[in-house]
């Protein structure tokens, strides 16, 4: 009942599947699709049951865990509630009131990563990847996070090399021109940051095409400072930024059917079933050249911002990301969520899930 | 089982292709394989030689078409609807179309036997040329025309060629157009695609992507092939349907508009706003080879609007109808009254109540009545004044620094000194008013924050170098920008908070969307660029061909600048890339105004313009008698706009 725990708790939660592990047995898979769309995804018991592997990684070592913790210093000690609002506390970034419990509000973003590999494939083509640097002190140095999905194609495990190297060449890229100058000070002589990230795709689709040469992959992110989303994007795989009771779809897919959604040739019914609906015509390891979304937005304080492979939005629309996410209690839990509900719609890609929450 | 696969670079199969005719292999007893001409999708095309021409070396095409299906039901339906097609295809005879011999199946495979053409397809020809003499593709587009337009005259049904590009035109030794793989072995790609794939083709019309198939689909692909031919960007690895964002007349000099109409014409999204048949479009390029030059404009009008494609970029000298319209409008336009100083007018004007104001480089702030230009008091300093005037409604002053080192507050009403500032030298930033205060930098290389009720200094803040920049205040920071290239925000209390280098002087003044806490500005440096209002990071920046010192403008999604390159920008806020842009004829200095979804502008060549400021679209201009350089002042339905040529204008804004 790790899982069942888990949930409750709403801190940790990454399931991470790897190639290495077992396939799911092929019977559980229509068993899950029968029962859960009668669960609606509350009845965790049962769901444990159907997809057993959830539980597999109990030992692996839960990054998210650590990281989310990295708030602000909670004080310890009892305190005089009269007396709160006079304490000059190191950091506070917004007023206090008389009551304690606000003293543990979350004052950095924290967020979860989740990867399935669902319930037909056979290897994990998705790759995600996450770095988050939260400091305080006189110098204010921002908040620091990169976020990484990618979704990769090709036979002979290439899709899965293809993901995995693109998402270590831009993170090792960002960290070192764009995270690395942000901690020593030395950015103000650094150029755009959405220039910085369009190098780092450009540099990871020259070594997909020179490592990994019959391999493509998607590639969806953003590098957070400062509470400012700076977005790069290149195929189908999705950022949405949800707000309030809004959610937003941040990206365009570079989809042959959305293009012609675009430009009223196609209805997005027709789309969902047409025969092409897989064709990309722009990812990564296509040709030598690369062009890059690029986008930055401020994310609004307690917004999320969700970055997903098809394999959860072409199963979960819009509406029920939203409020899967909104009911739940951490991005741990609504990463869970996701996944679950992907998996009870088939699972017929693999599912991979990065979720962050702002701070209030 | 692969699960996703990778899109075939080229030429080879989704499926792999057992390769099954080796040379010298006599197939049917009859054609001797002498090599392998190319490997598609659906099989392998031989080059063969016929045996029973035993005097006379007749080389044959030997086309093989796999039938990849275990039910033998279908495969025999496959194979009938071949034959059936390849059955017509024997009875037509153009000089285009190759000659069919031979049919037959064989071993679970299809074979037909034609016409082998020696020469090379126009894509292995866009490989080997750099420039093809656009008089050629448009003979070759005038015979393609020809031979579609004899496969669309079939009876009872006409024949849709339905794989028109590059690959598939073959020129021969004597340079003539020969179409290749018809569109039969279509019939056997009815395969769902199940796992992702990259690229697309490129060439196909939308209504194919709904199974809708006619004539018209295959002019959409001769105008994509013409278009790949002329600007030689492959429409394989672009965005589907984006022709009309590579624009023709960019990538090739040498298209003529005419030329560039039909193929946008033929491009056209909807079938109906394309040609109505092949006969028409090789009417349309005959004519332009005999050099009769009005059907561009033939084509302006007629092509349809409601797509973007249907609308491409009039090009030179094929004005559409609209244009005439503005033409004629902007001579209607009227200023109310203009008012002469003495000098250039360099800054904007402001209003208050019954009064217009401006500054002069005459030394003086001229106060004319709104509705006549009728003088009502004007205020002499020591210096020109280049900073413009603006309005503290709570205390009823007008701001203004001087180039005499003075900042003044005028009451607005009788034009005489409220209170007076002094710098220690020239200043021409023009002030900001906010929580009560004044902002301005000087050239004294300090930014001042005085409080605007009695002027008394709060702070100032030592920047080091000039500043000319007008500083944009939120609730937290003052930015401004200075002559050392710095964007600087300094806190409310005046303290630093952070400084973004650019690297030359920053005149451009910053603008804050405060919802978004996203600064703009434009840098002599060339650049515009994005800055995280709170931390200083830059985001995106776009580069212009020339020095910023325009101030940029928001409208709704959209950051709008000029450039002293001569061009109007409007950049999407949030990516920094290009929306529309809008050339006038001298660099652009001032910044713009929106009003009611319209865009006002003044140029140093004289203009201002009023554009649509969603599109860029011209709506009409109006010509001064000088430079201008200051952005346009609107108050009720009067536009303000001072030019060098001393003249304060009142222009009405008219529907």
């Amino acid at each position: 009942m790790n899982f069942l725990r888990r949930l409750v708790g709403g801190q940790s939660g990454n399931i991470t599947h790897t190639s290495q592990e077992k396939p799911e047995p092929d019977e559980s898979a229509p068993a899950g699709i029968s029962t859960g769309s009668q669960s609606s995804g509350i009845e965790i018991s049962k769901s444990t049951e159907l997809l057993p592997n959830l539980d597999q990684e109990e030992n692996a070592p839960d990054e998210s865990e650590t990281l989310e913790l990295s708030g602000e210093p909670i004080v310890t000690k009892p305190l005089d509630p009269d007396s709160i609002a006079d304490l000059n506390l190191d950091g506070a970034t917004r007023e206090l009131t008389t009551d304690i419990e606000t003293l543990q509000t979350q004052s950095h973003l924290i967020y979860s990563v989740a990867s399935h590999i669902g319930a037909v494939r056979s290897n994990n083509q998705d790759a995600a990847y996450t770095f988050f640097s939260a400091a305080r002190s006189v110098d204010d140095i921002p908040d620091f996070g990169l976020f990484l999905v990618a979704d990769g194609m090709g036979g002979h495990h290439d899709g899965e090399k293809a993901a995995a190297l693109v998402t270590r060449s831009v993170s090792s890229y960002v960290i070192k021109h764009i995270f690395l100058p942000m901690i020593s000070g030395d950015s103000a002589n650094q150029g755009a940051i959405s220039e910085s990230l369009i190098k780092a795709v450009e540099k990871a689709n020259a070594d997909l095409n020179s490592k990994v040469p019959d391999g493509g992959t998607t590639l969806s992110g953003c590098v957070v400072i400062a509470g400012m989303a700076h977005i790069a994007h290149v195929g189908d795989s999705r950022i949405y930024l949800i707000h309030r009771n809004h959610i937003e779809q941040m990206t365009r897919d570079h989809s042959l059917v959305q293009r012609l959604i675009e430009l009223d040739q196609l209805t997005p019914e027709e789309a969902k079933e047409h025969p092409q609906h897989n064709v990309l015509y722009r990812a990564l390891g296509q040709s030598e050249a690369v062009e890059v979304d690029t986008l930055t937005r401020r994310l609004p304080p307690s917004s999320r911002l969700l970055i997903c492979s098809d394999g959860l939005w072409n199963l979960v629309p819009d509406q029920e990301l939203l409020e899967t996410v909104r009911q739940s209690k951490s991005p741990a839990e609504a990463c869970d969520r996701l996944i679950r509900l992907a998996l009870q719609r088939g699972g017929q890609d693999n599912i991979t899930v990065v979720l962050l929450q702002m701070p209030d | 089982m692969p699960e996703t696969q990778k899109f075939p670079t080229r030429a080879t199969a989704d499926t792999p292709q057992e390769s099954s005719l080796q040379p010298n292999f006599v197939l049917h007893d009859r054609y001797r394989i002498t090599g392998v001409i190319g490997v598609g999708g659906m099989g392998t095309v031989y080059q063969a030689r016929d045996l029973h021409f035993t005097d006379v070396k007749k080389l044959v095409a030997v086309k093989e078409m796999h039938t990849n299906t275990p039910d033998p039901t279908v495969r025999s339906s496959m194979v009938k609807t071949f034959q059936r097609e390849a059955n017509i295809l024997a009875t037509l005879s153009h000089p285009a179309i190759p000659k069919i011999f031979d049919f037959f199946d064989l071993n679970d495979r299809v074979y037909i036997v034609m016409e082998f053409i020696n020469g090379s397809d126009l894509e292995l020809i866009l490989q080997k040329t750099k420039d093809l003499p656009v008089e050629k593709i448009v003979d070759w587009a005038i015979e393609i025309c020809d031979a579609l337009s004899y496969l669309h005259s079939q009876e009872p049904q006409p024949i849709i060629f339905r794989d028109m590009k590059p690959s598939n035109v073959m020129i021969d030794t004597l340079g003539k157009v020969r179409l290749i793989d018809f569109g039969i072995a279509k019939s056997f790609d009815s395969r769902v695609r199940q796992h992702t794939m990259i690229g697309t083709e490129g060439y196909s019309a939308p209504e194919q992507y709904r199974g809708e198939i006619s004539p018209q689909s295959d002019i959409f692909s001769l105008g994509a092939t013409l278009h790949h031919l002329l600007t030689r960007k492959d429409p394989r690895i672009e965005a589907p349907f984006s022709f009309h964002e590579r624009r023709i007349g960019d990538l090739n000099p040498n298209a003529p508009p005419a030329l560039i109409a039909i193929v946008n014409k033929a491009l056209a999204l909807n079938q109906s706003d394309r040609y109505p048949s092949c006969a028409a479009m090789k009417a349309d390029l005959e004519a332009l080879r005999s050099g009769r030059s009005q059907i561009a404009l033939n084509i302006g009008m007629a092509g349809g609007a409601g797509t973007p494609l249907s609308q491409p970029p009039m090009p030179n000298g094929s004005i559409g109808t609209s244009a005439f319209e503005h033409i004629s409008a902007s001579a209607s336009i009227q200023p109310r009254w203009k008012f002469k100083t003495e000098d250039e007018i360099r800054c904007s004007a402001a209003a208050f109540k019954d009064l217009a104001l401006v500054g002069s480089y005459d030394t003086n702030v001229w106060a004319v009545k709104l509705d006549t230009g009728e003088l009502v008091w004007k205020f002499p300093t020591r210096g020109g004044i280049a900073s413009s005037p603006i309005i503290d409604e709570t205390n009823r002053n007008v701001l203004f620094g001087s180039e005499d080192f003075h900042f003044y507050a005028l009451d607005v009403a009788k034009g005489r000194v409220s209170w007076t500032f002094s710098t220690k030298d020239r200043i021409r930033s023009t002030a900001r008013l906010a929580h009560d205060h004044v902002f301005f930098g000087s050239d004294d290389g300090r930014l001042y924050a005085l409080n605007a009720l009695n002027g008394r200094p709060i702070w100032s803040f030592d920047v080091g170098t000039p500043v000319r920049s007008r500083p944009f205040v939120t609730n937290e920071l003052v930015i401004v920008g200075a002559d050392s290239g710095e964007v600087i925000a300094v806190s409310l209390s005046g303290n630093r908070k952070w400084s973004y280098r650019t690297k030359r002087s920053v005149i451009s003044s910053p603008i804050v969307d405060m919802n978004e806490g996203v600064c703009y500005i434009g840098s002599s440096d060339n650049f515009i660029y994005c800055l995280d209002a709170n931390t200083g990071f830059n985001s995106w920046r776009f580069r212009t061909n020339g020095p910023i010192i325009a101030s940029p403008t928001l409208y709704k999604s959209l950051v709008i600048i000029g450039s002293t390159d001569g061009n109007l920008y409007a950049l999407n806020a949030q990516s920094g890339r290009e929306k529309w842009k809008f050339k006038s004829e001298k660099p652009i200095v001032a910044a713009s105004i929106v009003h009611r979804e319209l865009l006002y502008f003044g140029s140093t060549d004289q203009t201002l313009y009023c554009l649509d400021a969603e599109s860029g679209k011209e709506l009409w201009r109006f010509k001064t008698g000088g430079a201008i350089t200051a952005m346009p002042y609107i108050i009720g339905d009067l536009l303000l706009i001072g030019s060098m040529d001393h003249h304060l204008y009142a222009l009405p804004l008219v529907n």
